[in-house]
């Protein structure tokens, strides 16, 4: 087709492609790559994980488990997990299985698909690769609001997801505020979001001296480093309907990134409202960062490094950017916490940890590697 | 060559303009309803982190299908002035309108589909192609969930052949020099098919070449698809050969403004840019010959008026 057009040259109808090609994008050999990589790393870290435990497998064993039929196609079951209705009968393997150990998995999934859009889309809206729900204040305080409740109102700890999300929405509020001034600008809230980073951080750390006892203080250290251990199903039940929102208004708004990537004035010459887009995606990335803080606390690094590698794979166009960040994110914590579980096996670190100390170097590479850095 | 030269989308918002224009009944002229007049009344501009205005009172119009320039010295206030008909800055006092209507209570998309405004510092993405960049200018065509339409992929094509830079269509913008880049700048401004076009010093940092190829599609847009241009020029001459009509600024204030023949002479560049110069009439238009810089008021003074 394209031999036939070169040889009419100018003609203008025939350039132009034919509608309906609006998913062509996807279709990205470096997307398809990067999706089928990660999913891979998912499925092996996955398996590594169900297969470990206090009740031994080898992986056959546990890939028979995860694969069961009877368990795979039982409406009853999927009843049961997905909203907490009785569990029906199913064999041992299949129980520990599915029921202990795969939880854990999915919830690390769903929390990379969190972080890293939350961290795609911070990204975009401060125009600057440094942004991540860490830096913009989210995290800090997050775990203000959890180390308060661990340590003052004690009674409270039942409702530490919801409190969790609220301190992350209300200091990115506060950031907000702080950097308001005649409209934001990226530099500002990343500023501002130091700035409330670092008073939460303190206000954090004069908690634990208030803590009396040291179970309260491993379990706010297990919250602020980030950590899987024993979640389960209701974990999923908590995070799966957010994430559902999240990504789906993640996707919607890549094209809006797109354009805010391309500069205030331009942005808003080309008819966005700036501040009303700036905000809502904000409060989508918000909304990502909380659902995951509240199951599996403030896993670091991973809204700040997913994007970046991504980006490094498939380009800055935001449309494959989340969709990578989908993949990756996913890839990175079943990675991470696998690894977690190895580490000092029998002993389980928080995955925080992990993602901290693959994060850190890899970035260090980045910094070295690519000439500017900052600015996307 | 092509006959979709009159409308980048082949038609498609002709009949909605029409009846705007015909809505605003203010149109004596009878030869074309597609071009708009943009009209800046009494402006009042400053930014909120200074005290006075920088542009204190002015009242500028850009023709229907013509080229006005705008021209001045560092920090007369030209592209604050841009910006303020953009748009871009909320007049303290003032109004812009744009056919007849002001454009601060027209939606933010509706606007951007009369109103182009190309800055002067265009940021974007590196990694992403010219036609990318390019298809972005289709924003303001687009709700929220809605997809790339026919008209879309005809606009970025005939925007992309506009701007003479087919060749660069899948290059990425971090690989392109400035000229090229400001060639993609102008035809992702183009594809947003407006009947008004401001341009902040689109051929400063430009060799040459790439300032002539600039000039000539800015020509070509007012010739053959009668756009109405304001664009703020650094160099005089430039503006002197290719414009319909010159505004000088200096100190934000408007101290001339007509054709380029009666407002490019030597008394004016003496006073609006400070320095003697010969001003030569030829066929394309006044010559300029700076000879030296003006040093200080009183010299300046004696030779006034």
């Amino acid at each position: 087709m394209s031999n036939r057009e070169s040889s009419v040259g100018t003609d203008q109808a025939t350039r132009s492609r034919p509608t309906g090609s609006r998913v062509d994008w996807l279709f990205d050999p470096k997307l398809l790559s990067v999706a089928f990589g990660s999913l891979a790393v998912v499925v092996i870290g996955g398996l590594i994980q169900v297969s470990l435990g206090s009740y031994s497998m080898t992986i056959t064993q546990a890939w028979q488990a995860v694969f069961n039929p009877d368990v795979l196609f039982n409406h009853r079951a999927w009843n049961a997990f997905l909203l907490g209705g009785e569990l029906p009968e199913m064999s041992r393997e299949s129980l520990i299985v599915w029921d202990i150990r795969l939880p854990r998995v999915f919830v690390a999934i769903l929390v990379g698909m969190n972080l890293a859009l939350s961290g795609a889309i911070f990204q975009a809206v401060t125009r600057n690769e440094l942004a991540s729900p860490f830096i913009l204040g989210v995290s800090s305080g997050a775990g203000l609001l959890i180390l308060l409740t661990l340590v003052v109102f004690g009674s409270l700890s039942a409702f530490l997801p919801l409190i969790a999300s609220a301190g992350g929405t209300l200091a990115f509020l506060i950031v907000y505020a702080i950097a308001w001034k005649h409209g934001t600008s990226p530099v500002r809230l990343v500023l501002a979001g130091v700035i409330v980073g670092t008073v939460f951080g303190s206000l954090q750390t004069a908690l634990f001296f208030f803590a009396e006892d040291i179970g309260v203080v491993q379990s706010a250290i297990a919250w602020t480093t980030g950590s899987l251990t024993g979640t389960d199903w209701e974990q999923v039940r908590l995070v799966l309907p957010w994430t559902v929102v999240a990504v789906l208004l993640g996707v919607a708004g890549s094209r809006q990134c797109n354009v805010l990537l391309l500069g205030e004035q331009t942005a808003k010459s080309l008819g966005m409202s700036i501040e009303k887009v700036r905000f809502a995606l904000s409060g989508v990335a918000v909304l990502a960062a909380s659902a995951s803080i509240a199951v599996a606390g403030i896993v670091g690094f991973v809204g700040l490094i997913v994007p970046h590698m991504v980006r490094n794979l498939v380009g800055s166009d935001y449309r494959k950017l989340i969709v990578g960040c989908l993949f990756v994110g996913p890839a990175l914590m079943v990675g991470a916490d696998a690894g977690a579980r190895l580490a000092l096996a029998p002993d389980q670190i928080p995955v925080g940890i992990v993602t901290g100390l693959v994060g850190g170097p890899y970035f260090l590479y980045l910094m070295r590697t690519q000439q500017h850095m900052g600015e996307i | 060559m092509f006959d979709t030269i009159a409308s980048i989308t082949q038609g498609r918002n002709r009949d909605e303009d029409d009846s705007e224009a015909t809505a605003t009944a203010s149109a004596p002229e009878s030869t074309d309803s597609s071009a708009s007049r943009l009209t800046g009344t009494e402006l009042v501009l400053g930014y909120p982190t200074t005290d006075d205005p920088i542009v204190d009172g002015e009242t500028i119009t850009g023709e229907r299908g013509a080229v006005t320039a705008l021209v001045g010295p560092n920090g007369s206030g030209k592209s604050t002035l841009l910006k303020g008909l953009a748009n871009q800055l909320a007049p303290d006092d003032g109004v812009v309108l744009i056919d007849g209507q002001d454009i601060h209570s027209l939606d933010t998309k509706a606007l951007a589909r009369k109103l182009g405004l190309l800055s002067q510092e265009s940021t974007s993405p590196d990694s992403i192609t010219v036609e990318e960049l390019v298809s972005h200018g289709r924003y303001p065509y687009r709700g929220f969930f809605e997809h790339v339409t026919y008209e879309d992929e005809c606009a970025v094509d005939n925007a992309i052949d506009l701007a003479g830079c087919d060749h660069l269509r899948d290059r990425q913008v971090g690989s392109l020099s400035g000229g090229q880049k400001q060639l993609a700048w102008i035809a992702m401004v183009l594809a947003q098919d407006t009947d008004v076009l401001l341009l902040d010093e689109p051929t400063t940092f430009l060799d040459l070449h790439h300032q002539l190829e600039v000039m000539e599609i800015i020509e070509t847009l007012r010739d053959e698809r009668e756009i109405t241009v304001v664009v703020v020029l650094h160099d005089i001459e430039q503006a002197a050969r290719h414009a319909d009509s010159i505004v000088a600024l200096r100190d934000g204030e408007i101290k001339a403004r007509g054709p380029p023949e009666e407002v490019i002479t030597e008394q004016l560049l003496a006073e609006v840019f400070e320095i003697d110069a010969e001003v030569d009439s030829t066929d394309r238009g006044p010559r300029i010959t700076p000879i030296r810089a003006r040093h200080e008021g009183s010299e300046a003074e004696s030779t006034d008026s």
